[in-house]
């Protein structure tokens, strides 16, 4: 069984997958496995961007996304006779038996399976079955990818990786096969200045301290730059600390529930000299 | 299921020249592309043939691939050589006439019919009759340069100067070194590095870096972007390596580019245009807390002596601290300090895609030669320390130009080329690009005088020689022939170019171009040229940091509709013109020299000098493949300046005195008084051409600044059309009105202030003209700026001073004058504009005619609005 592997770390939002895509399936007639996607409208792959943050404390995520091949397909549950999951996992839309079902656009709860009107046909991502059958080591959107983001091969050669990954809306139950390597979380972002002596301030601690439970989850020094970047946060509630001896200690609110959060001057200053 | 086809070489690219990379595979069937993909290497070798290089480093290792890194410029193509605005048949505007009234006046405005290509060339040959006998050769201006799809036996560029010079010359529009402007006006008078000011020594630069480097400054560099056109992605996947081995990014630009985009790393906002502020105070911490190498100053440096006297402000009672910087170039203080802090202390590299927005920006001069003032104070050229491209590996031939591993073989076929090539002589008649515009309305009797011809391969002393233009007793402009329709979406000051291609003493402009595009609207008679997936060919392969390759394209599908090629379009002239006999006779036979696309081809193929052991021309004609391996102990190849390093005399710099002039002598002697580019590097505030800062009065009607990048979604103005690009995000900002406008990033400051938000259509605008586009309210702009990548397709609604242009293409509203007053650099990033919202809707029932024309939102502008005989 096949599954597609892909390492955020390394994506460079180049959209190579959004684009080969395309180049491989409009005006190309692959049936049986996929009939012509139209030009324009159609993402069977695509490439969402993300901006978060606050100038300059700001971060870019890149996901590639299509059909996750779902081993608890809802689409199949929904056209049970017009689409079918292939030995190799790939789940294929047969373009005669599902032509006039509209129905399939709305069984899907990742939003993956586009409608052409033109065709009246249910459409979406085929892994490039019609290459993979003569002999293509991968999909389009794989051999496209510079950068090693995007792979795909057998589950086993990947099942070391695969116990750091996870795929995308999991809670939904569909067992997709799109595995998500280094996934960004929330990230909670500093530049920690001394406003008075006009500086940064380095090597103070920045501690991030979850509201609910007082759970300290992140502990680090802020650098050179006198700046903080704690990633990987879980969306929750939380107090960032700021610490160093001689100046007074700062408690500010860190919600990421919603949003990253990035403080681009976090104003720090020295503790009064006594009298 | 058949799924493959047959198999094409092609190098999707648009250097324009015999030269760049992209090779893709490109598998057609029954005359149809069915998909352009990467060419795998095992396709055409094996491994134990090319002998892969490796860079190890810290533990971890770095190869080349196993199969060439296409941009989506190159995989979206077949979108470009279909698209709806190519022109099929040659083309004449329906009110130019050239036996009668030429209507100039309505260039850019009227529509055009079909004519036969017998029509269309009879027409041309007898204009260049005309002209030459009423007005001599000189009075055609060529313009056959820029980028543009690269081809070699059907160049893009000068098939037909290349025509013109076998009868008489032309007067030549002189191509600037755009890539590399400050670097060429400024940073060859500090540190010589012929032929652009960059540092050109590159050789195992790349390797240093991986093993000694700790932090890498992108500086206005958007290696993710710049190097796409000709040269792939392998630059992404060498700033990813030096991330996994642990050296950090800084990204010192107004925006968060692609690159910041990609990699993780330290943003650092700076104004656009404002970097020279922000180096001076680097030096300022530097100079104050003794944290830069001084012996090594002493010894490879002259004149530094008069930078500190500048910098600790006793020349003009200013120091440049970090709080005067933060007044002028947006980084507070704080940073600049900590910046600089951490710079004294590691050893850290300045990256490049040949150059950011302040290389193309008023006065580029002199952050370019700050720049080499910073590496110097840090000790370039030891370990770890250098200035690296991350673009065009081994340019114009030379090993040394290439940071990474090298091939055994650097592919060059000049034989073959029938392109413009950027030389200096044979043309006295030439007018620098960024002054065309001046020359084509240059009133009778006067002439332009400027230095230097302003052409990249030029050594630094040419920029001390003065030139004129016209020649003594040589006519002004009369006619135009180009096959480079971009000059108002790439120069500076294109509204007022508009008004000069209408000017009634160009009685004839001639175009030859695949689309209908940008100055091709304004032209009097247009000619069909094919994609190079419509033609045979030869190319090369050198600048995709793998392997190199030389290779035969054949011709992917036959040309489209009556199309041709460059040279295929001159050789029809030239059968016109022989028929007047005289200088003319045999003109056909004489330019193409009795060969025919395969004769051209060996001609190549035999000018690349490849060793028979390597390959013959037999085995190449069979194989359409000669890929070179790594070279055999590139490792042991000298670093890039470390003989410099070491010991100044061992490896001079170009300069007169061999070291790094912080004091330019050459500047001081021919130029003492200049005090646009003064013998010190200077933050120059304003001069009496240029007023684009901030603290300009003109900053209280236009108070932002503007950065244009190099494109995204475009090389420059192609690919504007491709529709699959298009509906990408960060590609078009669709409008109320349905139209796909270019994006306009505004931070949300400015945008809460100014009440714009995501979607609305804004008027950036100066007193130079407008140009529209769609906002994008994000955080990956500073405050102060606003960005909009240059080069969008031009949608004229008014022409000329004070224009307005739907497309978005903000070169219209550039400054027109030259960088600085002794050099002829354009000015086409970091200066002022205001925006604003505009109801679309009111301006659609002002211009009606305009905003009617037919237009595909997916595709944009298309030919056939512009066609009466359809």
């Amino acid at each position: 069984m096949k599954v597609f592997v892909y390492d955020l770390n390394k994506c460079n939002g180049c959209h190579n997958c959004q684009i080969v895509c395309k180049d491989e399936h409009c005006d190309n007639d692959w049936s049986p496995i996929a009939k012509p996607q139209p030009d324009t409208g159609h993402f069977w792959c695509k490439v969402d961007e993300e901006v978060c943050g606050k100038t300059p404390l700001v971060r870019v995520n890149y996901l590639s996304h299509h059909c996750n091949h779902c081993d608890n397909a809802p689409c199949m549950k929904a056209a049970p006779d017009a689409i079918y999951k292939r030995e190799d996992g790939l789940v294929i839309i047969d373009p005669e038996k599902a032509a006039g079902n509209k129905d399939i656009v709305k069984a899907c709860p990742y939003g993956e399976i586009y409608w052409n009107e033109e065709l009246k046909l249910a459409q979406k991502c085929t892994g490039c079955a019609h290459l993979l059958d003569d002999g293509w080591a991968v999909p389009r959107c794989v051999d496209a990818c510079c950068t090693g983001a995007l792979r795909f091969g057998d589950e086993e050669d990947f099942a070391e990786e695969l116990k750091n990954a996870e795929v995308l809306r999991p809670e939904s139950g569909c067992a997709p096969r799109v595995y998500y390597l280094n996934k960004p979380k929330r990230f909670v972002a500093a530049t920690v200045v001394d406003l008075d002596a006009d500086e940064v301030v380095i090597d103070a601690t920045a501690m991030l301290q979850r509201v609910s439970d007082e759970t300290v989850v992140a502990t680090m020094q802020t650098d050179e730059m006198g700046d903080v970047f704690i990633e990987n946060v879980e969306p929750d509630n939380y107090y960032l600390w700021i610490q160093k001896e001689g100046y007074v200690t700062r408690r500010i609110p860190a919600d990421t529930r919603e949003k990253d959060v990035a403080i681009p001057e976090l104003q720090f200053s020295t503790e009064p000299v006594k009298a | 299921m058949e799924t493959r086809g047959d198999t094409v070489f092609r190098g999707i690219a648009w250097s324009a020249f015999a030269c760049s990379a992209n090779t893709a595979a490109v598998d057609v069937k029954d005359d149809k592309i069915i998909r352009i993909r990467p060419l795998h290497f095992d396709e055409v070798s094996t491994k134990e043939y090319r002998k892969p290089w490796k860079i190890e480093a810290r533990g971890h290792v770095f190869e080349p691939g196993e199969k060439t890194m296409l941009p989506p410029l190159s995989l979206g193509y077949k979108k470009r050589i279909y698209s709806p605005n190519r022109i099929l048949r040659p083309m004449k505007r329906v009110d130019w006439d050239p036996n009668g009234e030429r209507n100039t006046q309505n260039r850019g405005k009227s529509k055009f019919e079909y004519i036969s290509w017998d029509e269309a060339t009879s027409i041309i040959a007898s204009e260049i009759k005309r002209i030459h006998d009423e007005y001599g050769p000189y009075a055609i201006l060529c313009q056959a340069d820029g980028h543009g799809e690269t081809k070699v036996v059907h160049a893009p560029h000068g098939a037909q100067a290349n025509l013109l010079d076998l009868v008489g010359g032309y007067t030549l529009q002189s191509r600037q070194p755009d890539s590399w402007e400050g670097w060429y006006w400024g940073g060859k008078h500090i540190w010589g590095n012929e032929p652009v000011g960059m540092q050109v020594n590159q050789m195992n630069l790349y390797k240093d870096l991986c093993e000694n480097c700790d932090a890498m400054l992108y500086w206005g560099c958007d290696l993710e972007v710049t190097p796409w056109g000709w040269g792939g992605e392998q630059p992404s996947r060498m700033a990813y390596f030096l991330e996994e081995i642990g050296v950090k990014s800084f990204f010192i630009s107004p925006d968060l580019n692609y690159t910041g985009a990609a990699h993780k790393g330290r943003w650092i906002p700076v104004l656009p245009n404002t970097d020279a502020a922000l180096q001076l105070a680097i030096a300022y911490v530097w100079i104050t807390e003794g944290t830069y190498y001084k012996e090594y100053v002493e010894t490879h440096t002259v004149g530094f002596d008069w930078f500190e006297y500048y910098v600790l402000g006793k020349e003009d009672g200013i120091p440049k601290t970090p709080k005067w910087a933060e007044s002028k170039c947006g980084v507070p203080s704080y940073t600049i300090k900590a910046f600089a802090r951490y710079w004294a202390k590691h050893a850290v590299s300045i990256g490049h895609a040949d150059g950011g927005g302040m290389i193309r920006s008023p006065f580029s001069a002199e952050p370019a030669r700050l720049e080499v003032c910073l590496l110097a104070m840090q000790g370039v050229g030891r370990p770890g320390v250098g200035q690296m491209h991350f673009i065009e590996f081994g340019q114009f031939g030379f090993n040394e130009w290439n940071p990474m591993p090298r091939s055994t073989k650097y592919f060059e076929v000049p034989g073959a080329y029938h392109g413009w090539m950027e030389l200096l002589d044979g043309h006295p008649s030439f007018i620098p690009k960024t002054m065309i515009h001046k020359a084509l309305t240059l009133p009778e009797g006067e002439k332009l005088h400027w230095h230097g011809h302003g052409v990249c391969t030029a050594p630094r002393n040419d920029q001390f020689i003065p030139f004129e233009w016209p020649l003594d007793g040589a006519p002004m402009i009369h006619m135009i022939i180009s096959d480079s329709p971009s000059w108002t979406t790439c120069w500076n000051g294109g509204y007022e170019m508009q008004d000069a291609l209408r000017n009634p003493r160009v009685e004839t402009f001639i175009m030859q171009h695949p689309w209908f595009e940008n100055d091709a609207v304004f032209a009097d008679l247009i000619l069909p040229v094919n994609t190079m997936f419509e033609e045979k060919d030869i190319a090369v392969d050198n600048w995709s940091g793998q392997f190199n390759m030389m290779y035969i394209q054949d011709n992917c599908i036959n040309p489209i509709g009556e199309s041709k090629s460059d040279w295929e379009c001159a050789i029809e002239v030239a059968k016109k013109l022989q028929e007047y006999g005289g200088i003319y006779e045999n003109l056909a036979e004489r330019y193409t020299r009795g060969l025919d696309v395969d004769g051209w081809i060996k001609e190549g193929f035999m000018s690349a000098n490849v060793d028979p052991s390597m390959m013959t021309y037999e085995e190449f004609a069979e194989k359409k493949m000669c890929l070179a391996p790594t070279a055999e102990n590139w490792e042991n190849d000298t670093v890039a300046l470390s003989r410099w390093y070491e010991d100044w005399r061992k490896q001079p710099m170009q300069t007169p005195t061999g070291k790094i002039e912080i004091y330019s002598t050459g500047l001081a002697e021919h130029f003492p008084d200049d005090p646009t580019r003064p013998p010190v590097p200077h933050w120059i505030e304003e001069s009496e051409e240029l007023k684009e800062r901030l603290s300009c009065d003109r900053a209280k009607d236009y108070p932002f600044l503007i950065i244009s990048n190099h494109p995204r979604w475009r090389v420059h103005s192609e690919h504007d059309d491709i529709t699959w690009f298009r509906e990408i995000e960060t590609c078009k900002v669709k409008g109320p009105d349905g139209y796909m406008y270019e994006p306009v990033w505004l931070n949300p400051v400015d945008a809460g202030k100014l009440g714009i938000k995501t979607g609305d259509v804004v008027s950036v605008y100066n007193e130079r003209g407008e140009v529209l586009g769609g906002a994008l309210v994000t955080e990956r702009v500073m405050p102060g700026t606003v960005y909009q990548d240059h080069g969008a397709r031009i949608d004229a609604i008014v022409r000329g001073k004070g224009g307005l242009d739907r497309g978005g293409a903000n070169n219209l509203i550039c400054p027109s004058p030259t960088a600085s007053n002794n050099v002829v650099s354009e000015v086409t990033n970091g200066f002022l504009v205001n925006v604003k919202k505009v109801d679309i809707f009111a301006l659609a029932e002002k211009y009606p005619e305009e905003f009617g024309r037919e237009y595909q939102p997916e595709a944009g502008l298309q030919v056939s609005a512009w066609i009466v005989n359809e």
